[in-house]
């Protein structure tokens, strides 16, 4: 008796009571799609996070900010207290060989235009040239804001491709055009010298398009009367750097070299990859726990499978008399319900399958993203599934095997 | 049927005990020697209580002798094992049982194709097989029915042709017109005399219907475990092909088994 008719029989067994096979897949479809549905959207939680990352510009962000010190002294901020150009100037000559670029920007606030009968929203920032590189930024057209800019206090802007396309018709058509918003009290004219395209965070898309506009950082200063002292700036290290570990000694050489003689503040560093790695943890303690759920109710299903087995065996006995009586070795029978069992498993996984990925994408709807587990993924499922046969097929299968063949064939 | 032909059944001082706790000891064939020579049609008979289905079980090679020795075509049954026994059964023991037992929701002609699936035999030459064994036993029109699609005495004839399947050395009979009225129990009959006669098979028929045991070459009676009666019949002339029964008594006595059942659908295949 070969494989091919051992699946046959099994599947003309199951044809012959559909109802109670599929309530027996039940228990498995539910088990399985549980745990599909579990590591899908533990998958698509994962992708988002690192759609933050690449969004955010980079694994290899510092940034250093000041805070009070426990004892502290003094409750308000001085400029003294903050980071001024020259301790940036110092630094990045310090650690010339990890830090690559500095990210410091000046907030203007809100930004209003009119155009076409409809109130524009934008946020201008100022930002210093190597902002691009921080936030990874693609320019499309013409150029980012550069030194001469800056050293100029110049009136040029970097706007989003979809503002010029909205304005200008195309990102081409914007270079050198005049934008003209209503800015910290009073109308602002810029001139648009770069078109950067605009990226769709993980988690946004849910309210309303606000645009930003690039300027430069002196100009922003100078607009607002802000003074050149930081609370916090952003430094990119160079690839190869481990940033948690550079954070650290960054933090301690700061803190030494310049607030050491400061009552009342002191600076701290932060990474974006330790935190990321810290909520990925979260998400991985989450994912696990609800996947010992999900296998309970596995087991709950496989049990389901055992007991339908039992009935069926005891349902049967006449008939496997009848096989016995007429040559069927115990193996044949043993692996006749086997099989069955198997089959059960088998197909109640791969139903398991695609409802868990369909219902893991749609919970992955919230993060506007999807996700399709690996190959791997499936075909660990479906030899769970089908080794959960195995397991709770055996018993009711060998327990068919031994039946005696007199006993079984005077069976009413 | 000559003497002198080689015994297929060769039965020595077969002795069956039930242990059920000591010292309760259940002693139900009391050490039966016989042997039946090969293409003999031979009817074992008996009330209930006689050991008849105890000896039955142990000539299919369902069930050992507590002591003593049964050779079937020379191999000795009692020194088997049970993945040995099942081939004996599989290969050398045809099953016709009173109550058919086909497999349900399987069609006539997978049920006679099963002994051939456990002998390990291809689809090809299973299939052809089977066809013309339901060919022999007329019911070739019937192949792709089921089982509740087909009379009693339809389903039995299926039930022959399945035990024909691996050509086995003997079939065993337990009370194959039990379950049918007179009329188509004839028509089975019909069938083992012709197997008999055209192929030579040795064929144990277990009855208590003394008029079907009538019809074989022999009858060994059993009462309490012992045989109390072994004759030969004079040749084959208590039997006619064409011969129909008019009424079937019960000949024994004592039991409700021996009530001949009207089966009303099979009135059908009664040619």
């Amino acid at each position: 008796m070969n494989f091919k008719e051992n699946i046959l029989l099994a599947l003309a067994g199951l044809k012959a009571n559909k109802m109670r096979a599929f309530l027996t897949m039940l228990g498995i479809i539910i088990g399985i799609s549980s745990v599909i549905m579990i590591t899908t959207m533990g998958t698509i939680v994962e992708k988002g996070l690192a759609g933050v990352v690449t969004d955010l510009g980079v694994n290899n962000l510092v940034e250093i900010f000041i805070r009070q010190k426990e004892d502290s002294v003094r409750t308000t901020i001085e400029e003294s207290d903050m980071f001024s150009d020259e301790i940036i100037e110092q630094l990045m000559t310090r650690f010339s060989g990890e830090l690559q670029y500095i990210a410091i920007q000046q907030s203007v606030g809100g930004g209003t235009m009119r155009f076409n009968r409809e109130d524009i929203n934008m946020t201008v920032y100022g930002y210093n040239s190597d902002f691009i590189h921080i936030f990874s930024t693609d320019l499309l057209r013409g150029r980012y804001i550069n030194e001469k800019d800056i050293q100029g206090q110049k009136s040029v802007c970097v706007i989003p491709d979809d503002l010029a396309l909205k304005l200008y018709g195309s990102p081409e058509n914007a270079i050198g055009e005049i934008l003209s918003m209503n800015v910290a009290g009073g109308v602002k004219e810029f001139a648009v010298v770069g078109v950067y395209k605009y990226k769709q965070s993980a988690f946004g898309g849910v309210f309303s398009r606000n645009y930003d506009i690039h300027i430069p950082i002196t100009t922003a200063r100078k607009m607002i009367n802000a003074s050149p002292y930081y609370s916090w700036v952003d430094f990119i290290t160079y690839e190869d750097v481990d940033v948690i570990k550079f954070s650290e000694e960054f933090g301690e050489y700061v803190n030494e070299r310049y607030y050491k003689d400061n009552n009342s503040y002191e600076v701290m560093c932060y990474t974006m990859a330790e935190q990321l790695t810290s909520i990925s943890q979260y998400v991985g303690i989450i994912q696990g726990v609800l996947s010992i759920i999900a296998g309970i109710s596995l087991l709950v299903g496989g049990i389901g499978v055992m007991n339908i087995m039992l009935v069926s065996v005891t349902e049967r006995t006449r008939e496997i008399g009848v096989r016995k009586a007429l040559g069927a070795p115990n193996s044949a029978i043993r692996i006749q319900f086997i099989v069955e069992s198997v089959i059960i498993c088998a197909i109640g996984g791969l139903i398991g399958i695609i409802a868990g990925v369909l219902l893991g994408n749609l919970g992955g709807l919230l993060f506007d993203t999807s996700a399709v587990p690996s190959v791997g993924a499936i075909v660990i499922a479906v030899s769970f599934s089908m080794a959960i046969g195995i397991f709770f097929g055996y018993y009711p299968a060998n327990r068919a095997a031994k039946l005696d063949p007199i006993e079984a064939l005077r069976y009413e | 049927m000559s003497i002198d032909k080689k015994a297929i059944i060769k039965m020595d001082s077969i002795y069956k005990r039930f242990y059920i706790g000591t010292p309760n000891e259940l002693e139900i064939l009391h050490g039966l020697s016989f042997d039946v020579p090969d293409g003999e049609f031979v009817s074992i008979v008996g009330a209930s209580g006689s050991g008849k289905s105890t000896l039955m079980n142990i000539i299919g090679a369902l069930d050992k002798a507590t002591e003593g020795n049964y050779h079937l075509g020379g191999t000795n049954i009692s020194l088997l094992n049970d993945r040995e026994l099942s081939e004996i059964r599989n290969k050398k023991i045809g099953f016709v049982f009173q109550t058919f037992n086909l497999i349900a929701r399987t069609t006539a002609l997978k049920n006679v194709e099963l002994p051939m699936l456990y002998a390990g035999m291809g689809s090809k030459e299973r299939i052809k097989r089977a066809k013309e064994l339901l060919e022999l036993v007329e019911m070739s029109d019937r192949a792709m029915h089921m089982p509740n699609e087909l009379s009693g005495g339809q389903k039995q004839r299926i039930a022959i042709a399945r035990s024909m399947a691996n050509n086995p050395s003997i079939i065993l009979a337990d009370e194959p017109t039990g379950a049918l009225d007179s009329k188509t129990g004839h028509l089975v009959m019909d069938i083992f005399h012709k197997l008999h006669k055209e192929q030579g098979k040795t064929i144990v028929l277990i009855t208590h219907n003394q008029k079907l045991a009538a019809e074989t070459d022999r009858i060994i009676t059993l009462s309490d475990g012992n045989i109390v009666s072994d004759e030969k019949m004079s040749g084959n002339a208590v039997y006619t092909l064409n011969e129909t029964v008019k009424e079937e008594k019960p000949e024994t006595e004592s039991h409700d088994e021996s009530v001949i059942l009207t089966d009303k659908t099979s009135g059908k295949d009664g040619q």
